[in-house]
C-alpha cells in the first residue's frame, strides 16, 4: 500500500510535468494552428539556458528560473512565430510538419554541438532537500514543488483564457481567425502570443526537469511524445482534457516501472523497455479511440505541376544511375566505398516517401524504423541471403505499416506524423532493443546473394544498391502514370471531392503507406551490412523526412537529391574531422558540429517549398537564357576560374569544383538574380547572390586534393557540395518567378487551388454575432443597423463541420 | 426510378440553428430548386444529405434505403453525386484527367443497389474512353480537354466539377450554384443541358442563385430562410408568395 501511494505521488509529480507541457503545445496548436514538433526542444534549450545562467554565469536560483521562463523563452517563441511559422500558417499541413521538426533536429543538434552531451550539467534543486511525511507517505518537497507549479499554471491559463482579452481573442482565433480580424482582432499578435506562452510553458517544464535529474538533450527534446500524447486526449485542442491525458499517462508510467519486474518477458520477448514505450502506447490506444475525421474541405493549397517522367525516361534514368555508379564506384578507394554506398542507401529509404508524402500528400517520421524491422526480418530468414527472404521481408514491412497507419489515417495528417513518431519510440524501446534479434546491440543483414552470386564485397553491395534504386524508381513512375497514380494526386488535391465520386480514402491512404514502408524496409533487407539499434531511432527517422522534403519529395530524383544530402554528412564529418572554424578569435567551432546542425537549418528554410530544390534548380535554369547581365556574369566567373588556374593561382581541382558550383547552384538562379534590366522578379536576391559568392570563394580556397584520397570520392563529395551550395542557395532565394522573366507558366505554374466564389462567401447576422460573442464585444452588434452589414471574406480553410 | 428523400433535418453548429427540420424530396427525372437568401443553409442541407457533416437530426433515404449513417463515400456508392460550391476540382490535373478520375474511381467500386446508368448517353454501351469524350463534349469541355483545371475560369471549373460528378453515375446529384460564373449564353445552354438530363431519368436539386434560370428549369421549389423552409411549390406558386419576395426575391422580380 504503502508502495502504491508512494508511486502516485510520483506519478502525480511527472503528470505535473507533462501536463505543464502538453498545456503549451495545446495553446500553440490550437491558437496558430500549427503543431509544434519543436515543443521539447523549446524545453531542452530552455534547461540548458538554465544551466548557463545559473550554474555556469551563478546567477541565484530564482532569477535565473524567472529569466529564462518568463522572458528568454517567450521572447525566443515569439522570435520563432515571426521569423519562421508566419510564413507556413496557410501552407499545406505537409509543409508544417517538416518545418516543426527541421527546427526540433535543429535544435536538438544546436544544443549538443554548445553543451557537449559527454560532459553533465546538472543545474541543481530548485527548493530545499526537505520532505513531509503524511500516514507514513513521504512527499519530497521537490514533487510538491512540481505539482504546485502545475495547478498554477493551471490556474493561470485558466484566468487567461476567461478573464482577459487576450484570451478570449486566442479562443476566437481557433474558430475563425478572419471573423476575428473582421472584428478589430489581430490574429498574427495573437498567434505570436500563443508561441510565447507556448515556449514559456515548455520551459517551465525543461527546468523542472532538469532540476530532477541533469538534462539529456534528446530526451528533453524527446519529452515532447510524452507531452503529445497526453494532449491528443483533448485532441490536442482541450486544456482540460490535456491535464487529464497527463494524469493518466504520469501514473501508467510510474506504476509500469514500480510494479513491472525488470526481468519480465514473454517468452523470449524481453518487456524492460516497456515503462519507456507506455506514453507511445498510450498515444495509439487514444488514436484508435478517436472517431473519424471530418473531411476537410478547401484548404488552400498551393501545387505546381510537377511533370511526371515518361517510362522511357525513367528507364534511361536508371541505367544512366547504374552505370555512372558503376564508374564512379570503380575509381573509389576501399575505405570510402562504404560511405558512398551509404549515401545512395539513403536514397533508397528517401524515395520510399515519394508515394506518401509527394503524390499522397502524407507524413511519416518512422521510415527507418520500417528499414529496421527489414533488416531484422532479413537477417532471422535470410541467413543465406536469398531473394525470398527479401521479399517477405518487404512483406512484413508493408503489413506492419499498413496496421500502424490505419489507426491514424482515418484522421487528420498530423496524427499520422504523431503516430509515426511513437511507433518509432515504441519499436526503440521494445523492438531494437532486444537483445535475442540485436546480439550485443548489432544485427548483420547478410549479403544479398541471387543464384549463386553473393554481394560479397564493398563495390558489388554498391551496385546492389544502385540496381535495387534502380529497379524501384520504375516501379514508382509506372505506379504514378496509372490511375492509380493520377488518383492520389486527386486525393490531394480535394479529398472531400474524392468521398463524394465514391472512394474509401482511408483504404487508399493505408495502401500508400503500406507500398511506402515496403520500400524503406527493402532498404533495410538488402542492406548486407550490420546496424547498431541507434540507426533505427527517431532522430534519423526524423533527418530522413526532412531532407526527402529538402531535396524534394514530389520527384524522385529530388528524394535521390535528399537521401545524398543525407549522405554527405556523415562523409562531411569524416573529411572535416580535424577542421575548424574561428569565430571572432576566441570561439571555435569544430566543422563536424556545423555539419550536424546545417540539415536541420536547411530544412526549415526548404520546408517551406514542399516541391524541394530538386525540381527548384531544374526549372531554375530556364531563368538564365532571358538575362544577358546574367550570361555576362557567368561568363565573366568562368573566365576568372580559368585564368586562376592557369596562372596557378587555384590548383585544378579546385577549379573542377568551382565549374560544379557554377553549373549546378550559381547557373540556376543567376537569371533571377540579375534580371533583364527593366523587370521585376521576386526573391532575396542580394542574400542569395551574396552566399552564391562566398560559396565561390569557398570552394576555391578549400584543399580538395589532400582532403580526400580517391579521385571518385573527391568527384562525388564536390558534386554533393555543389548540391548543398545549390539547394541553401535556392532556400535563401525562393522559388524563381519564371512568369516574371516572361517565361511562361506551362509546366512551371503555381497555381493557387482559387477561391473562386470570386468574393468569397459573404458573412450573416448569425456569424457576426457568433464571432461577437466569441471575442467578448455581445450586444454591441445587437444594434439593429450593424447587424446587416454584408462584409465579404474568405473562408479559406474552415473544415466544413467544424462546431 | 431512385427517389431522394430527406426528413426533417436539422444542424445545428453551436449555438446557431443553420438548418431547421427541412424536408424535401427529389424523385429520378425530376429537378427541385432549393433557393434562399445567403446563409440560409442552403450549403450545409448538402452538406448533411451528401455525409460531409453529420447533422444533429434527421433522416437521408435513397431509393428507400437509410442512408444517414453512411460515410460520404457510401453514400456515393449508394447512387449521390453533388458538386461544391466553393470548388472542389483536382486542381492540378487537365480537364480530361478529373472526369477521368471520376469515372476510374466508379469502376473501382461496385454499385449496391441503384441503376448504374450514364445519363448523357440514350442507353449505348460506352468504353470507359468514350464515355469521358461524350461527357466533355456534352460539358462543352472538348476544346479545354487538355487545360489545367487550376488555372481554368470559375464558371468551366464548374463544369469539370459536374462532369465529374456525372462520370461516377450517379442516380441523384446535388448542384451547388453550378451557374455562376458561366455568362448568359451558357446558362441558358447550361440550362437545356440539365433538362436533357433530368428528362433521360437523372434527379437534380439544384441550388442557384440565378432566379430566371430556376424558374425556368425547375419542375417545383423550396425556399429555405434562416434555415427554415419558407414555402414550396412550383415556380409561379413562389413567386407569388409574399413572405418569399419579403426574404428573398425583392419587389420586382
Ligand atoms: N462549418 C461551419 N461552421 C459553423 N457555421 C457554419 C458552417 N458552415 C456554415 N455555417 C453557417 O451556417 C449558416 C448557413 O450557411 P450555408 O453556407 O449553408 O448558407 P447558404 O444558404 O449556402 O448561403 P450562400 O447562398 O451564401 O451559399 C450560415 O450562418 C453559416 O455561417
Ligand atoms: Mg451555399
Amino acid at each position: 500500500m504503502d508502495k502504491f501511494l508512494q508511486f502516485t505521488v510520483l506519478g502525480l509529480s511527472q503528470a505535473a510535468i507533462f501536463a505543464i507541457a502538453a498545456s503549451g503545445l495545446v495553446v500553440t496548436y490550437s491558437t496558430s494552428g500549427i503543431f509544434n514538433f519543436a515543443h521539447g526542444a523549446f524545453g531542452m534549450m530552455a534547461a540548458f539556458t538554465y544551466w548557463q545562467v545559473h550554474v555556469a554565469w551563478d546567477v541565484p536560483t530564482w532569477p535565473a528560473f524567472f529569466l529564462v521562463v518568463f522572458i528568454i523563452a517567450p521572447l525566443f517563441g515569439a522570435f520563432i512565430e515571426r521569423v519562421i511559422m508566419r510564413g507556413i500558417e496557410d501552407a499545406p499541413e505537409v509543409v508544417k510538419i517538416v518545418v516543426t521538426v527541421s527546427l526540433m533536429v535543429a535544435l536538438l543538434f544546436l544544443a549538443i554541438a554548445i553543451w557537449p552531451q559527454d560532459v553533465a550539467h546538472p543545474v541543481g534543486a530548485l527548493v530545499e532537500g526537505g520532505q513531509l511525511e503524511i500516514a507514513g507517505v513521504i512527499l519530497p518537497n521537490q514533487r510538491l514543488m512540481i505539482i504546485g507549479v502545475a495547478i498554477a499554471v493551471a490556474i493561470g491559463l485558466w484566468l487567461l483564457l476567461k478573464a482577459t482579452r487576450l484570451g478570449v481573442a486566442m479562443r476566437a482565433v481557433v474558430d475563425d481567425r478572419s471573423l476575428l480580424q473582421l472584428n478589430g482582432g489581430r490574429p498574427a499578435r495573437t498567434a505570436m502570443m500563443s508561441w510565447a506562452i507556448g515556449a514559456g510553458l515548455a520551459a517551465i517544464s525543461g527546468v523542472l526537469l532538469a532540476a530532477e535529474q541533469p538534462p539529456s538533450a534528446i530526451t528533453l527534446t524527446f519529452l515532447v511524445v510524452n507531452a503529445y500524447a497526453a494532449a491528443v486526449v483533448g485532441r490536442l485542442r482541450s486544456l482540460p482534457g490535456a491535464f487529464l491525458g497527463a494524469v493518466i499517462l504520469g501514473l501508467a508510467v510510474s506504476y509500469t516501472a514500480a510494479y513491472l519486474p525488470s526481468d519480465a518477458s514473454i517468452g523470449s520477448f524481453s518487456l524492460s523497455g516497456l515503462p519507456r514505450a507506455v506514453p507511445a502506447i498510450m498515444l495509439f490506444i487514444v488514436i484508435v479511440a478517436q472517431p473519424e475525421a471530418r473531411l476537410r474541405a478547401h484548404t488552400t493549397i498551393r501545387t505546381r505541376v510537377v511533370g511526371v517522367p515518361t517510362q522511357r525516361t525513367a528507364a534511361i534514368g536508371a541505367l544512366v544511375l547504374v552505370l555512372g555508379t558503376a564508374a564512379i564506384g570503380s575509381m573509389i578507394a576501399g575505405p570510402d566505398l562504404p560511405l558512398v554506398s551509404k549515401a545512395l542507401w539513403f536514397g533508397l529509404i528517401t524515395v520510399s516517401l515519394v508515394p506518401l508524402t509527394g503524390y499522397a500528400g502524407q507524413v511519416s517520421l518512422a521510415q527507418l524504423t520500417f528499414t529496421g524491422i527489414g533488416a531484422l526480418a532479413m537477417a532471422e530468414w535470410g541467413a543465406n541471403g536469398s531473394p525470398f527472404a527479401v521479399m517477405l521481408s518487404i512483406g512484413l514491412c508493408a503489413l506492419v505499416g499498413a496496421v500502424v497507419a490505419l489507426p491514424a489515417l482515418r484522421l487528420t495528417g498530423i496524427y499520422l506524423a504523431l503516430a509515426t513518431a511513437s511507433f518509432a519510440i515504441f519499436c526503440t524501446w521494445m523492438v531494437f532493443s532486444q537483445s535475442s534479434l540485436l546480439v550485443g546491440g548489432t544485427v548483420s543483414v547478410p549479403p544479398l546473394s541471387i543464384f549463386g552470386w553473393t554481394a560479397d564485397t564493398q563495390f558489388k553491395q554498391l551496385m546492389v544498391t544502385a540496381v535495387a534504386f534502380a529497379i524501384i524508381a520504375n516501379i514508382l513512375v509506372l505506379l504514378r502514370r496509372s490511375a492509380w497514380g493520377r488518383r492520389l494526386t486527386a486525393m490531394r488535391d480535394s479529398p472531400v471531392a474524392c468521398a463524394t465520386l465514391g472512394l474509401n480514402l482511408t483504404s487508399t491512404k493505408v495502401g500508400v503507406f503500406a507500398l511506402s514502408a515496403a520500400i524503406a524496409g527493402s532498404a533495410g533487407a538488402i542492406a548486407g551490412r550490420s546496424f547498431v539499434s541507434d540507426d533505427f531511432g527517431l532522430t534519423p527517422s526524423l533527418q530522413v523526412t526532412m531532407l526527402a522534403v529538402v531535396g524534394g519529395v514530389g520527384s524522385i530524383g529530388g528524394a535521390l537529391l535528399g537521401g545524398l544530402l543525407l549522405g554527405m554528412f556523415p562523409i562531411g564529418s569524416s573529411v572535416f574531422a580535424a577542421n575548424a572554424i574561428g569565430v571572432f578569435r576566441f570561439v571555435t567551432v569544430p566543422v563536424t558540429k556545423v555539419i550536424t546542425i546545417m540539415p536541420g537549418f536547411m530544412g526549415i528554410g526548404m520546408g517551406r517549398n514542399p516541391d524541394g530544390a530538386a525540381s527548384d534548380i531544374a526549372r531554375s535554369y530556364r531563368s538564365l537564357i532571358e538575362s544577358v547581365p546574367a550570361s555576362v556574369v557567368t561568363a565573366i566567373a568562368f573566365a576568372i576560374l580559368w585564368i586562376s588556374a592557369r596562372l596557378e593561382y587555384i590548383s585544378n581541382w579546385d577549379f573542377f569544383a568551382g565549374v560544379l558550383v557554377i553549373l549546378l547552384a550559381v547557373m540556376p538562379l543567376i537569371g533571377s538574380i540579375l534580371p533583364p534590366p527593366g523587370v521585376q522578379v521576386a526573391g532575396r536576391r542580394l542574400a542569395a547572390g551574396l552566399w552564391l559568392v562566398f560559396a565561390l570563394l569557398i570552394t576555391a580556397v578549400l584543399p580538395w586534393e589532400t582532403l580526400v584520397e580517391s579521385n571518385g570520392f573527391r568527384i562525388l563529395l564536390m558534386l554533393v557540395w555543389a548540391g548543398v551550395v545549390a539547394s541553401i542557395a535556392v532556400g535563401v532565394h525562393g522559388a524563381v518567378d519564371l512568369e516574371a522573366l516572361g517565361l511562361g507558366t506551362d509546366t512551371a505554374a503555381e497555381i493557387e487551388s482559387p477561391d473562386l466564389m470570386g468574393f468569397g462567401t459573404e458573412i450573416t447576422r448569425a456569424d457576426a454575432q457568433l464571432a461577437a460573442r466569441a471575442i467578448g464585444l455581445d450586444g454591441e452588434l445587437d444594434r439593429p443597423d450593424t447587424g446587416s452589414t454584408a462584409v465579404t471574406h474568405a473562408r479559406s480553410g474552415v473544415e466544413v463541420g467544424s462546431t | 426510378m431512385s427517389t431522394l428523400e430527406v426528413s426533417d433535418l436539422t444542424v445545428r453548429f453551436g449555438g446557431n440553428l443553420a438548418v431547421s427540420k427541412v424536408s424535401l424530396s427529389v424523385a429520378g427525372g425530376e429537378i427541385v430548386g432549393l433557393i434562399g437568401p445567403n446563409g440560409a443553409g442552403k450549403t450545409t442541407v448538402f452538406n448533411a444529405v451528401s455525409g460531409v457533416i453529420t447533422p444533429t437530426s434527421g433522416k437521408v433515404a435513397l431509393a428507400g434505403r437509410d442512408i444517414s449513417k453512411l460515410p460520404t463515400y457510401k453514400r456515393a456508392r449508394a447512387g449521390l453525386g453533388r458538386t461544391f460550391q466553393r470548388l472542389e476540382v483536382f486542381s492540378s490535373l487537365s480537364v480530361r484527367g478529373n472526369v477521368q478520375v471520376g469515372l476510374e474511381i466508379r469502376k473501382s467500386w461496385s454499385r449496391r443497389g441503384g441503376c448504374d446508368r450514364q445519363y448523357l448517353a440514350d442507353g449505348a454501351d460506352l468504353s470507359a474512353d468514350s464515355e469521358v469524350s461524350l461527357i466533355l463534349d456534352r460539358l462543352d469541355l472538348l476544346g479545354l480537354a487538355d487545360e489545367i483545371v487550376g488555372a481554368l475560369p470559375t464558371g468551366q471549373a464548374r463544369l469539370v466539377e459536374l462532369g465529374r460528378a456525372l462520370a461516377a453515375r450517379p442516380s441523384i446529384i446535388l448542384l451547388d450554384e453550378p451557374a455562376s460564373g458561366l455568362d448568359e449564353n451558357e446558362t441558358t445552354r447550361f440550362g437545356e443541358l440539365l433538362r436533357s438530363l433530368s428528362g433521360a431519368g437523372l434527379g437534380i436539386l439544384l441550388v442557384e442563385h440565378d432566379v430566371g434560370l430556376v424558374m425556368e428549369v425547375c419542375d417545383s421549389l423550396h425556399v429555405l430562410d434562416f434555415g427554415t423552409v419558407i414555402a414550396s411549390g412550383d415556380a409561379d406558386e413562389v413567386r407569388q408568395n409574399a413572405a418569399v419576395v419579403d426574404a428573398y426575391l425583392g419587389a420586382g422580380t
